[in-house]
């Protein structure tokens, strides 16, 4: 390398390639030790969750693909999807998605209805297998719904389970029955992990607050700011996790709520620590349904 | 696959060409490419074809004169009726670079900034980018830069960066290149913080504009990890819904915006000559080239009728009445393959974002408002006008109202088949290179392409021709 290459390199600033630098709304924390649905690593042959417990072992031969988009105003993550090949050509895929049922775009409030909802959807020429029905996998209750596009051949298989208030699914798609059974099979070996907060859908009404004061947003964007907060037991906010707000008001939310305080949630009489949803922005709203195209 | 297609449509012709679709397999998917033939746009909707109500389609033969006039800077030059270009600008006329393959539509083959650089005297350099045989592009740096030219990572900038100036011109004499220059483009590419646009067709736009926010907003589940973001307007925070980032709420704004951005006309809408942010600061713009009082396009009091409209409101006019692309789906085998594409195109997800139809909205009461045509009709746009992340592989950084710098609108798929360039920054003429580069790190388009690579090579190529056809 000469001598004048060197001397240009050390004092020219490149903008760097194939990387997102200007950012729109984003997920924030008020920690960043508290584990969050987005923060999910691969690693040893398994998906690895924190927020839901989750460990999930990756079908032998299935390759991590490009990471999704940050979550969503409705609450959407994509978490990790793997797919498998012959080389030449895809044999099968899945994609590990979650939908937080608290700001759920279709008013959702289980994993079945997640499932209910994209049957209810889908163009009338698929061909359905099954469901939802309930199966129960890994000693857990999933729901699964099986479909086929009959002149593509594409076959989904698609399980989903509630975490957290959260429907946290699986969908396989794919043209190769063994590969699909491969990764069905998967499922049968994944962990989940029950102990969590109680998740309490709107419980920061103001019959629950005892003491709030409104962020000052700033500019005037218009967007949904979906806020999941834990709540200690003794009612302070423990944790906010913004799913998707501008940096300048990811720091007005979380500089306003950590004064909030709340009335204890009581379970048999004994305060309990929980979750819970608030919107703050413009409220969010739940689409009217129509079939695809 | 195709056994049940002819099925479905079997005659004594279809039977053998599908025997001849079996074979096809053997071979790759191959974007059949620009579709020929006659143009299947640029002509008004139907009901101002017919002139309802009376007059509407004059208004419409106004504007499209006026989107593909030549501008000068000061309407002294034989066969430039327009009015107002520069001091910096893009091309001169609408009409130029929304060419292909009809006035209204997107880039042509053959790039007219090459001319627009010295044309009438004009002394610029052409950018390195700006090349004959690719597409139109507007230029936009990423970042703001110190004295060096680096970028400075914590101002992003985004705005347009105008290709030339118009130092040299015939009739702007004042107006040297002693007090005007073009971007430092070089300085730029060095540094990679420059991005590029081409120009999105505008067929059709009438009725994008007259779809109801509410009808936006519905929707359903999907499996494939999509979600439904809108770029709204800061003033009223309904839905905006024109540009390559859906940053524009109406046609007005969007004709005004491109109007003082790419030809340098101040407008009633964007009302001031546009200099430099680095001329902002100091001194503004070179006062030898400020040849015309502001705004350059205003109504024309001293007309009457049609006459009376400045240009803005004339180009959202033509863009309003102009009939949505016609699709051209052949026959026999071909039509199958299109038949099946369709089919295809949905099964694998792409309907997801590039929603296959929407009704644009209707009086509550009463007549049209403008036409029939506009209202209460089936709009197969192909996009569902919200703006999606496409990742780190289309990431341009720009941020324009709530688009972060991977956002897009779902690009309208009607006129493909007659489109050249592809992507907002028209980086290839293969549709199948399209497909793919909607994958990569964060696109919100992953599961769905994931499930076209899953397809075999006769769905594929099934797909693109029923795209082709569009």
């Amino acid at each position: 390398m000469s001598l004048l290459l060197i001397l240009w390199m050390s004092v020219v600033t490149v903008v760097p390639k194939n990387v997102i630098l200007v950012k729109g709304a984003i997920p924030g924390a008020s920690d960043s030790t508290t584990p969050v649905p987005e923060k999910g690593t691969v690693s040893a042959g398994r998906y690895r969750n924190a927020y839901f417990g989750l460990s999930y072992p990756i079908p032998a031969g299935w390759r991590e693909q490009p990471a999704g988009p940050p979550p969503s105003d409705s609450g959407v993550y994509v978490l990790a999807q793997f797919a498998v090949s012959d080389g030449e050509r895809l044999k099968a895929h899945v994609l590990i998605t979650a939908e937080d049922l608290f700001f759920s775009a279709v008013g959702a409030t289980g994993a079945k209805d997640v499932l209910a909802s994209i049957r209810h959807d889908l163009p009338a020429r698929y061909e359905f297998d099954h469901g939802p029905e309930d199966v129960t996998i890994a000693g857990r209750q999933f729901h699964r719904l099986a479909y086929t596009a009959p002149r593509t051949g594409l076959r989904w298989r698609i399980f989903s389970t509630d975490a957290r208030c959260h429907a946290l699914t699986f969908t396989f798609t794919g043209v190769d029955t063994e590969a699909l059974d491969a990764g069905e099979r998967s499922l049968s070996a994944i962990s989940l992990a029950s102990a969590a907060p109680a998740c309490v859908n709107d419980y920061a009404s103001n019959d629950n607050i005892i003491e709030k004061t409104d962020p000052l947003l700033g500019t005037h964007r218009f967007n949904t700011i979906p806020v999941r907060v834990l709540i200690a037991a003794n009612g302070r906010v423990k944790h906010i996790h913004l799913l998707s707000a501008f940096p300048e008001q990811s720091q007005a939310i979380i500089a306003t709520l950590r004064n909030w305080r709340f009335k204890p949630y009581r379970v048999d009489g004994k305060a309990v620590p929980i979750e819970t949803g608030i919107v703050f922005g413009v409220p969010r709203m739940v689409a009217k349904t129509t079939r695809a195209g | 696959m195709c056994k049940e297609v002819c099925v479905k449509y079997r005659t004594k012709a279809v039977v053998p060409l599908c025997l001849l679709l079996f074979a096809l397999p053997a071979f790759a998917q191959t974007d059949p490419g620009l579709r020929g033939g006659t143009p299947s746009a640029g002509g008004p909707l139907s009901s101002v074809a017919s002139d309802m109500p009376p007059t509407i389609l004059a208004f419409f033969n106004d504007g499209r004169t006026r989107f593909t006039n030549i501008d000068s800077v000061s309407n002294s030059i034989v066969g430039e009726p327009g009015f107002g270009l520069g001091p910096r600008y893009n091309s001169r006329s609408c009409g130029r670079c929304h060419a292909q393959p009809a006035v209204g539509g997107t880039s042509p083959a053959t790039n007219p900034q090459v001319a627009d650089a010295t044309a009438d005297g004009a002394t610029n350099t052409v950018p390195s980018f700006i090349v004959s045989n690719q597409a139109v592009k507007e230029a936009r740096f990423v970042y703001f830069t110190d004295a060096s030219g680096n970028p400075m990572f914590g101002s992003p900038n985004g705005g347009v960066e105008p290709l030339y100036t118009i130092a040299g011109r015939t009739d702007a004499t004042s107006c040297t290149a002693s007090v005007i220059s073009q971007p430092d483009f070089a300085s730029a590419i060095l540094h990679n913080n420059i991005i590029f646009r081409i120009p999105t067709p505008v067929f059709g736009a009438g009725l994008i504009e007259n779809i109801d926010d509410t009808d936006l907003l519905t929707g359903g589940s999907n499996p494939y990890g999509i979600s439904r973001e809108f770029n709204r307007n800061g003033n009223d925070g309904t839905i905006s819904r024109f540009g390559w980032k859906a940053q524009n709420k109406s046609l007005e704004i969007f004709a005004g915006e491109a109007y003082n951005v790419e030809m340098g006309v101040s407008n009633e809408l964007f009302t001031q000559e546009r200099p430099t942010p680095e001329e902002d600061r100091a001194t503004g713009l070179p006062s030898q080239c400020r040849t015309n009082g502001t705004p350059e396009d205003h109504t024309n009091f001293n007309q009457t009728a049609i006459a009376t409209g400045s240009d803005t409101v004339q180009f959202a006019m033509f863009m309003r009445l102009l009939a949505p692309p016609a699709q051209v789906t052949g026959t026999g085998m071909a039509l199958i393959s299109v038949i099946n594409g369709e089919a295809a195109f949905g099964d694998v997800g792409c309907t997801a974002c590039h929603r296959t139809q929407m009704v644009t909205g209707k009086p509550v009461t009463g007549p049209p408002r403008i036409t029939a045509s506009l209202e209460n009709v089936t709009a197969r746009l192909f996009s569902d006008l919200a703006i999606h992340h496409m990742g780190t592989g289309l990431a341009d950084n720009v941020q324009q109202g709530n688009a972060s710098g991977d956002q897009f609108r779902t690009a309208p798929l009607w006129g493909l088949g007659q489109r050249i360039w592809f992507l907002h920054d028209g980086r290839t003429n293969n549709l199948l290179t399209a497909i793919q580069a909607h994958s990569s790190t964060n696109s919100e388009a992953n599961a769905v392409i994931a499930n076209f690579n899953l397809l075999s090579v006769s769905d594929k190529q099934d797909i693109l021709n029923f795209l082709r056809s569009l």
